[in-house]
């Protein structure tokens, strides 16, 4: 950072470090006008665009649209898709131009107060610390002071960098703040949609420019979304607007290529899994997420051989890869072990997979892998099977009988109306599991625990005692359980008061998961699960 | 996991664990609370359900009324007796679940502080070679793949996740007091009420230590670079899945915007599995992680490693009986699956045990007796002023020690028999809670001591497979000793080295089974040596492959066959002198059942109001009763479906018989009228009885038992849980 300072300036424009002098000695606290610009190294026109690559028409279109030293600009919409390299491009050609700007997130700056402190602290070179108790330049909430501090603000930047160049001119520098304009930048604007339900936020923003009416200030809007949505919120908008589009494959493959040492290899690599992903996404972010898992896999069958790449090489790296690509085309997230447990993990797992090799198949080892309590499993099931089936068929199913003859009691039903059933039934396919009210949920609970306590205490576990309390010692705690499976988002709750009638469950669980819990308590689920 | 079940018990743990989900709990368990007092202590002390007060001056409350006969001296110093023998016994199982606890985690803590280091290392190799300067607004420019935020998965594999919310508390003490700026979120902070700005603000109340206005993240940037940028901030979320999606979504993109500007990695409680991640977060988050997985020991391990330090090898000399034992399992597997609850089961059970368990007075200065003589074998340590006074003590004397001496040393054979067991059951994932159990049961001792020199051996090497039919119930297909013991059969020679080196351990401080023990070993590590020998020397033949196998099954078979001995041997039933073993009451004081006592209790409200107006009555309704008793025991009329009309008007006539006697003037006596005329001099006026009547369903409604009507009938409420 720049620390080289002017005095007079300093003492008028950041009174707050200046009166806490300690300060700047535990952090370089003073700011000063050239910390407004990007601050690294200027890179050359033709730096910028090598490093931009794919976007070469955007950028010279940005730079055509900033213009040369000191000339006003319209506000300018930067726009596209995520990961389409909007806000890098607009922040290297600011790097490029080495002119002062101000950058506000309005992901960081979740709220309006914090958007215009933001904006303020950054023009006002205005430093939080523990001297001023992080407490930012003004305190600002209303868009209407906004527009006076910033008027304020802006007119003595705009001074002192004037100021600046005249007694610069001269000289020659690096890194000392070009010409006298000052850019606002706005990144994801789209989130501002969200704040406020009247929008009065978002067209004044895009009104600031005509507002503050100054020639020296260029604001700069970076959004995922287009003008078009913008529209309804703020009414016409006088922006000019800069389309960034997806990147195509070549570009994709410009830029991985960019970032690649061994570039012979990483090519036959990314002439394998390109095609198939760009067609999924084109988003740099994830491709790459996706592509560096991917490429290990790659060079694995390299690791001992040190030849040159031909292709018979790459055919078998093509081969070794293959079976990998799908799978990981669906897979969003994986997590590996830390290596430090890795260790025991497998010893475990061997072990466990041993234990259970051994057993064979009379006695399945618990392929849950957290612990739940019996209650909880036997509510997850209720949950499913209230979700599941229709609530017409619970009498059937559940009857004192164990749900046995009344199969058939449902088979005929379904012979008489076997097409309007049908369509019932399509239809609670596509509507997913149905919701059920907290009644019908402990009265299902109620009954696959009875009698699964009846089968239970017939074949086996003595030892367990269960038999002393009876079933009541399972109902005790089923509205912690319930509350503690809606936690863990099994079962989803609608409706916010629990004293309102109407909550209903819904069971989140997949049937997957039901059964590896039924199998637990060696449940016969399926001959409750209704089915067509 | 409950490191501290002093903590448990304290109502800022409860109020913070359960408010957000149990909130009708904890209105019915604030009126419990009050009723306990009220009632006959013996009988109810542990109804409430979620909080026992464990307060001395409840307990000399419950004692003084049960032990009222005795004179009045001897009875205070047998209740201060009581409580020190009980905050001793209590405060070393105490301290022992801690210790376990924490050995239990170092290692797992050790493991992340190890990856937070490295992940530090990665983001600070990337700040330097970029030149990153942290107070810039603007993001840092780089490629997507170094843009990643570090996180730690920590499966906590339960379910509940409260046996983990001190485990987090302690890690983000380790990691402090390694030299870390930790923040410990709570999933309660992630709700979409407080939204990005609630659990901003709460992440930089921690990591800053003060206040500030704005929850904004460049004051943490602003903070992180006063404190010299050099270590890292690690950020630990409990319990990821009770947090609100889209504010940690939030939340992370928040983060994402600061990333390598920042060194913040995260730690993050996952309950269920990894893939609740996936089920709770777009897509678009998840790929800001580079996760790692880290394993918490699962529940059961846990209780094994509480049930070998407090139960099996004593460290208070208080036991649990069979049936308490079985209820205890139970409840673990069956019921709330969590340590928290176990531990405040064996608390229970220790009060219980301590304030009316004992009918002869003198064992509880036996428990201090002992105590003092359990762990050096020390008689003469000094005893209790009191405690030297009493008879008991007097005149049991040396004869006593002896006794008891010779009790805890059969009981150390036991234990370490029992641990021997669970040490071959591991392979099986047999627990330690159930070997406990079953060693426990009078069934299983009842057999042993029948044909303890006949035909055990044979049975307890039968497979399972085979004619279990036959044998009495404890060595059913459940057998867990059985079980154990067979699995020492099957045992590779590596892991069956390494049982008898721990048994060895279990074993080191009872001579005459170590010696055995010791003596296989030998014989096994030479027959390895020599058939390794063989097979070395005759390289590839078959016949020496067949001879380690013989080798093998014979060490395995010497193995079992000891462990049964230990078995026949030491695992006799010995009658505990002082053990608790009153199930019913445990499980009373645990569960408590409240809704259904909550319904009893407004049945007959007398019992517990006690009032004079209406204790006369019995069971007629009188209009001096509480308006929600009277609704109630009204509603008992109505089946399913109550008709709001109806309902009211029976309400009415009963609170205001004035009304009635209109009717009834004929009919009722002179008695009741004037009765009625002293206590409502008045007549009550119809808005006044609808107000009573609106509030006294409001009541039903909010404990749970009633429904509003809904659109569809709107005369008619629910009645909703009846039984429950």
């Amino acid at each position: 950072m720049d620390t080289q300072k002017s005095p007079r300036r300093t003492t008028r424009l950041s009174a707050s470090s200046t009166n806490h002098p300690e300060a700047a000695v535990v952090y370089n606290s003073h700011l000063t006008l050239d910390d407004l610009v990007f601050g690294d190294e200027t890179i050359s026109s033709d730096e910028l665009l090598a490093t931009l690559a794919g976007r070469r028409r955007q950028t010279l279109e940005l730079l055509c649209h900033i213009g040369p030293l000191n000339s006003p600009m319209l506000p300018l919409f930067v726009y596209g898709g995520a990961a389409t390299g909007k806000t890098s491009t607009v922040l290297q050609v600011f790097k490029h131009l080495n002119r002062p700007f101000v950058y506000s997130s309005c992901r960081t700056c979740y709220n309006p107060k914090i958007l215009f402190e933001s904006v303020l602290n950054q023009l006002m070179l205005h430093t939080r610390s523990s001297t001023n108790r992080y407490s930012s330049f003004k305190r600002c909430e209303k868009p209407s002071d906004f527009v006076n501090f910033l008027k304020e603000a802006l007119v003595t930047v705009v001074k002192n960098l004037k100021e600046n160049l005249s007694k610069k001119g001269s000289k020659k520098s690096g890194e000392h703040a070009k010409g006298s304009m000052v850019y606002l930048i706005f990144d994801n604007l789209e989130l501002v949609r969200e704040w406020d339900k009247s929008s009065t936020m978002l067209s004044f923003l895009f009104r600031l420019y005509h507002i503050l009416n100054m020639t020296e200030v260029g604001v700069i809007f970076v959004s995922n979304a287009s003008p078009d949505v913008y529209y309804s919120n703020a009414g016409s908008m006088d922006l000019f607007p800069l389309h960034f589009p997806d990147y195509s494959e070549d570009e994709l493959r410009t830029i991985f290529m960019k970032s690649q040492g061994n570039s012979k290899l990483y090519s036959s690599f990314l002439g394998i899994v390109l095609k198939p992903y760009s067609r999924v996404t084109r988003r740099i972010d994830e491709l790459s997420t996706a592509f560096l898992p991917l490429f290990q896999k790659y060079c694995e069958p390299l690791k001992d051989s040190g030849t040159a790449l031909n292709e018979e090489l790459k055919r078998k790296l093509f081969t070794h890869l293959q079976p990998h690509i799908s799978s990981s085309l669906n897979e969003v997230f994986h997590a590996p072990t830390h290596s430090g447990g890795n260790f025991l993990m497998d010893k475990e797992k061997l072990r466990r997979k041993n234990s259970s090799k051994r057993l064979g198949a009379t006695e399945r080892v618990d392929e849950m892998d957290f612990h739940m309590s019996a209650s909880a499993k036997y509510l997850l099931i209720s949950a499913f099977l209230a979700s599941r089936n229709p609530a017409t068929l619970d009498a059937s199913l559940f009857d004192s009988t164990g749900g046995t003859d009344s199969r058939k009691k449902r088979r005929k039903m379904s012979e008489k109306t076997k097409e309007m059933k049908e369509n019932a039934e399509q239809e609670l396919l596509l509507k997913g599991p149905g919701t059920f009210p907290l009644e019908r949920l402990l009265a299902i609970f109620q009954c696959i625990t009875s009698m699964s306590e009846d089968s239970l205490n017939e074949d086996q576990d003595e030892d367990i005692g269960f038999e002393v309390g009876g079933d009541s010692r399972l109902m005790a705690d089923v509205l912690l359980q319930l509350s503690s499976l809606c936690n863990a988002n099994f079962i989803s709750k609608g409706g916010s008061c629990p004293l309102e009638s109407s909550t209903r469950y819904r069971s989140l669980v997949s049937e997957d998961m039901t059964l590896k819990v039924a199998r637990s308590l060696n449940f016969p689920l399926s001959k409750y699960l209704y089915r067509r | 996991m409950a490191e501290a079940p002093d903590d448990e018990f304290s109502p800022e743990t409860f109020s913070g664990t359960f408010e957000s989900n149990i909130q009708p709990f904890f209105v019915l368990h604030k009126a419990l609370a009050r009723k306990v007092e009220k009632k006959a202590p013996a009988a109810s002390a542990g109804k409430a359900r979620r909080k026992i007060d464990l307060s001395p001056a409840k307990l000399r409350h419950c004692e003084g009324i049960e032990g009222g006969c005795g004179d009045g001296e001897n009875e205070r110093c047998m209740e201060r007796l009581r409580m020190e023998a009980f905050d001793s016994v209590w405060s070393k199982i105490e301290s022992t679940i801690q210790d376990v606890l924490k050995k239990f985690n170092v290692n797992l803590f050790d493991d992340i502080f190890q990856w937070v280091c490295e992940s530090f290392e990665a983001i600070n190799v990337c700040q330097t070679s970029r030149h990153v300067k942290a107070n810039r607004s603007y993001p840092i420019i780089t490629d997507a793949a170094s843009k990643k935020i570090s996180i730690g998965l920590v499966l906590t594999k339960n379910l509940d996740f409260v046996d983990d919310l001190l485990t987090f508390r302690d890690l983000g003490v380790h990691l402090k007091s390694h030299g870390c700026h930790v923040a410990n979120l709570s999933s309660l902070d992630f709700s979409a009420k407080a939204g990005i700005g609630g659990c901003l603000k709460i992440m930089l109340r921690q990591f800053l230590m003060i206040s500030s206005d704005a929850a904004d993240i460049s004051v943490l940037a602003a903070w992180y670079s006063e404190q010299g940028l050099s270590k890292p901030m690690v950020i630990i979320i409990d319990d990821m899945e009770r947090c609100c999606g889209s504010v940690l979504a939030d939340f992370i993109l928040t983060l994402s915007e600061w990333v390598l500007k920042l060194p913040i990695v995260l730690v993050v409680g996952v309950s269920t599995t990894i893939d609740s991640a996936r089920k709770l977060l777009p897509s678009n988050v998840l790929q800001y992680f580079s996760p790692s997985k880290f394993m918490l020991g699962s529940p059961a391990e846990k209780m094994d490693a509480i049930v070998e330090a407090v139960l099996v090898k004593q460290c208070s000399g208080f036991n649990i009986d069979y049936k308490v034992a079985a209820f205890m399992r139970s409840y673990f597997l069956r019921q709330d699956g969590t340590l928290t609850s176990f531990i405040r089961a064996l608390k229970i059970a220790c009060v219980q045990h301590f304030s009316r368990q004992l009918i002869s007075k003198g064992l509880s200065t036996l428990f201090l007796v002992e105590d003092t003589l359990g762990m050096p074998f020390d008689m003469r340590s000094p005893l209790p002023e009191a405690m030297l006074k009493n008879k008991v003590v007097e005149r049991t004397g040396e004869k006593f020690s002896h006794a008891l001496a010779e009790s805890t040393r059969r009981k150390n054979y036991w234990s370490s028999v029992l641990l021997c067991l669970h040490e071959a059951g591991k392979s099986d994932n047999i627990q330690l809670l159930d070997l406990f159990c079953e060693a426990l049961d009078p069934e299983f001792h009842k057999f042993v001591a029948s044909d303890k020199n006949t035909n055990l051996e044979r049975e307890l090497g039968a497979k399972m497979s085979s004619d279990y039919c036959v044998y009495p119930q404890s060595f059913k297909k459940n057998g867990f000793i059985r079980q154990a013991v067979n699995s020492v059969r099957d045992l590779h020679e590596t892991q069956l080295s390494q049982i008898l080196e721990n048994w060895e351990r279990h074993t080191a401080d009872l001579d005459e089974i170590n010696e055995k023990v010791k003596e296989l070993r030998s014989i096994i590590s030479d027959e390895g040596k020599g058939s390794l020998q063989e097979s070395i020397n005759a390289s590839r033949r078959i016949t020496s492959r067949s001879n380690l196998n013989m080798g093998k099954e014979t060490a395995n078979e010497k193995a079992a066959s000891l462990i049964k001995s230990l078995v026949r041997e030491y695992m006799r039933p010995f009658e505990e002198l002082h053990c608790f073993e009153n199930a019913d009451n445990l499980q009373s004081a645990l569960i408590g059942d409240p809704r259904r006592q909550i319904q009893v209790d407004l049945l007959d409200v007398q019992k517990i109001l006690k009032c004079n107006c209406c204790s006369k009555k019995g069971t007629i309704l009188l209009p001096t009763m509480h308006d929600t008793s009277i609704l109630y025991t009204l509603a008992q009329e109505h089946g399913d479906l109550i008709n709001l009309h109806d309902w009211y008007h029976s309400f009415k006539t009963i609170i205001n018989p004035v009304v009635n006697e209109k009717n009834k003037k004929k009919k009722s006596g002179t008695p009741k009228k004037r009765k009625a005329r002293d206590e409502e001099p008045a007549s009550i006026s119809e808005a006044t009885i609808q107000a009573r009547f609106c509030r006294a369903v409001t009541e039903l409604q909010i404990t749970g038992l009633l429904r509003m009507p809904s659109k569809r009938r709107p005369d008619y409420l629910q009645r909703v849980a009846f039984g429950l």
